[in-house]
């Protein structure tokens, strides 16, 4: 029978098929799914995290392993019962109107994908209407705000305003990115918490949640 | 051996225009003639058919004696290290990059005051530069201020041989010393065989421009070539001032005189291990003050890697000091425009290429950890777009499609830890997390690598009995 630590290295290997043949094992051998997942999964996501906090891993590593943890996800997901949850928490993220810019909105989304957070991306040239939706369908933990064009940072404070303006403000916590954004901008149009990359935006979303 | 790197992509002269400066040269050496002020040099040079004023103690040089001497002298010059993996192989466009010397003061790690150099600082920059991996040799970079000129030369080579395992080149400053240090080598090696199949050390002695040779160095260049220590009779002409101010006057000089060095040591012994030493500078024509880090500087020291590709003889230039005081942007610009042009010529040793500010005068650690930054980042342009097939990434372009990622594309996951230079010292990181990080710049970062370095401790590289 494969153990758990086999899991954690083959996540952090970024193995995708091996993970998932191993987590099938385990569930086949009656490990509870809820310990595969923080244990195994999740627990070798962590030290993906830290090794590359230490510069010892480099993204494209980092997004395998989450691919890899993810293949073991997909099978004891449907398993887990109604009380049971499988994510650290949900996330709405996209990129403000008028803005095309994808690719670093992607990688925050995909490294709080590794670190467990479900999230859904509703894409790029996203108008404040469509945050709104997406916050009221999905009930989200967190709102995830971004733009890389200095003329698109105003989209970003009418998307916030949207969010207040269709009562649904308070029930997330709002964070924001992308290369001209900053710490005071960020408080200036009432966001709670700004990430200049992927990684800060994972701890951010933790200390949200926590 | 050192990996190595190869060079010659940059060209400052074509085919035709490296014959003329050839035969000016030669115009130089059988018309004007080197002043020689020694006397044992005259009289072989005399016994050997050139022509000499023993009054004036003028030596012209018939052109077949420079031509025989350029066919005798090596084509390939391996200056070996005590390891395996640092032996450097000198001749066509390979490039290596390395120290040089000799400055007198020292921007203190802690107080950041200038101060004299003392051993202690020969040790210690020794003990850095055997940490640094891009810097290929270590010409030893310092006068110990401590040690007076009759311990010199011990000290400097015996704190270097104990400190770093890379190939150490230096000048001497007595006659007595250099043979105490060559009798340490032997001893070092095995027998004085193996010093000169295997030379882990070696020697500059240089020529005076314009066209003069000094007595004691003289006597060091000979001394070195007849233990077989491989020997460099560098020449650093100021354009303006000891040579003509025109760049390609200076060359014709520079040539002349690092050719005369070179034919002198095939005199004595033909075969002789020789580089091809050249160092042309200039003066700031406004203030006199004396430019070792110019944009010309630069162009001409690069350019003499082509004369001695045509000659087929190992090259020893200078690029990558700065004339700045303080580490500043200039100190960025003029090492930077010079290393990558000698580089790209193709010159195999290129000296003085970290730790160096003040026209040569002052060295800091600092320095030297910025300067392997900057090695590094040449020797990434060396090695250039490795052009493949599978490099031109065709597959992957066509798998990830419009608008799509390349963050784990199957090149990407190959090449990402070895396409791109890993740069240590560069700051890109967002603004606050920066102010956060304590708002370093390059300098403080690198004093902290330096720091670290020189607070390991420290390995036994030699057998300090050998070294008395």
């Amino acid at each position: 029978m494969s153990e758990i630590k086999e899991v954690i290295e083959a996540v952090i290997a970024g193995e995708v098929e091996k993970v998932a043949e191993l987590t099938q094992e385990l569930v086949d051998a009656g490990e509870k799914p809820q310990e595969i997942i923080s244990q195994g999964l999740v627990g070798g996501m962590d030290v993906v995290g830290k090794r590359f906090k230490a510069n010892e891993m480099f993204v494209p590593e980092v997004l395998i392993a989450a691919k890899a943890m993810h293949s073991g996800m997909d099978i004891v997901k449907p398993l887990l019962t109604d009380g049971e949850s499988s994510s650290a928490g949900t996330i709405v993220i996209g990129t403000v109107e008028g803005d095309l810019h994808d690719i670093g909105k992607n990688l925050v989304a995909m490294m709080l994908e590794g670190a467990g957070f479900e999230v859904i991306d509703i894409g790029i040239d996203i108008p404040a209407a469509e945050f709104v939706e997406a916050v009221k369908e999905n009930q989200p933990d967190i709102v995830g705000i971004s733009a890389l064009l200095t003329t698109t940072m105003p989209a970003m404070e009418e998307t916030v305003q949207a969010l207040e303006e269709a009562g649904v403000r308070e029930q997330v916590k709002i964070m924001v990115g992308g290369a001209p954004v900053s710490k005071d901008f960020a408080d200036e149009i009432g966001a709670d918490g700004y990430a200049p990359d992927g990684s800060t935006a994972t701890d951010l979303a933790r200390e949200f949640i926590a | 051996m050192k990996e190595t790197y190869q060079g010659g992509s940059l060209k400052f002269f074509n085919q035709g225009q490296v014959e003329r400066i050839h035969e000016k040269t030669l115009a130089v050496l059988k018309e004007v003639g080197v002043k020689v002020e020694n006397k044992k040099a005259l009289d072989l040079f005399a016994e050997r058919g050139a022509e000499v004023d023993f009054q004036e103690k003028i030596v012209r040089l018939p052109n077949t004696m420079v031509e025989e001497a350029i066919d005798t002298a090596p084509s390939t010059v391996i200056l070996y290290g005590r390891e395996a993996d640092q032996h450097i192989e000198l001749g066509g466009t390979n490039v290596y990059m390395g120290t040089g010397g000799t400055a007198v003061n020292i921007l203190d790690l802690e107080t950041g005051e200038k101060r004299k150099t003392t051993s202690k600082d020969v040790s210690q920059i020794a003990k850095l530069v055997q940490n640094l991996d891009n810097v290929d040799f270590f010409v030893i970079p310092v006068f110990p201020d401590d040690a007076g000129k009759e311990k010199a030369d011990q000290i400097r080579f015996f704190n270097s041989l104990e400190n770093t395992t890379k190939h150490i080149m230096g000048g001497v400053y007595t006659q007595e010393g250099q043979k105490k240090v060559i009798d340490a080598a032997v001893k070092i090696a095995g027998s004085e065989v193996e010093l000169r199949e295997r030379p882990f050390i070696s020697f500059i002695a240089n020529i005076m421009s314009p066209l003069t040779m000094e007595r004691d160095y003289t006597d060091y260049f000979r001394y070195a070539v007849e233990r077989g220590v491989p020997v460099v009779g560098g020449t650093a002409p100021i354009a303006g001032a000891t040579s003509p101010i025109t760049l390609p006057g200076t060359i014709v000089q520079t040539n002349a005189e690092a050719l005369f060095m070179v034919t002198f040591s095939q005199l004595i012994n033909p075969g002789a291990k020789v580089l091809y030493g050249v160092v042309p500078t200039t003066m700031d024509m406004r203030s006199s003050d004396f430019r070792f880090a110019s944009i010309e500087m630069g162009m001409m020291n690069a350019a003499c890697a082509e004369l001695a590709q045509y000659y087929e003889i190992p090259i020893y230039n200078t690029a990558g000091v700065s004339d700045t005081k303080a580490i500043d942007i200039q100190t960025g610009y003029e090492k930077m425009s010079n290393l990558l042009m000698s580089a790209l010529t193709g010159t195999n040793y290129i000296h003085h290429a970290a730790g160096l500010l003040d026209s040569g005068m002052t060295v800091a650690y600092e320095q030297y950890v910025i300067d392997n930054q900057m090695i590094g980042m040449a020797k990434r342009v060396l090695r250039g777009m490795e052009f493949s097939e599978e490099r031109l990434a065709y597959e992957d372009i066509k798998e990830v499609g419009p608008g799509g990622n390349f963050l784990t594309a199957n090149t990407t996951m190959q090449y990402m830890r070895s396409e791109f230079f890993d740069d240590q010292l560069y700051e890109a990181s967002d603004w606050d997390d920066w102010v956060e990080a304590g708002a370093l710049d390059a300098r403080d970062k690198a004093k902290e690598i330096a720091r670290e370095i020189l607070n390991k401790d420290s390995e036994e590289l030699i057998d300090s009995s050998l070294l008395d």
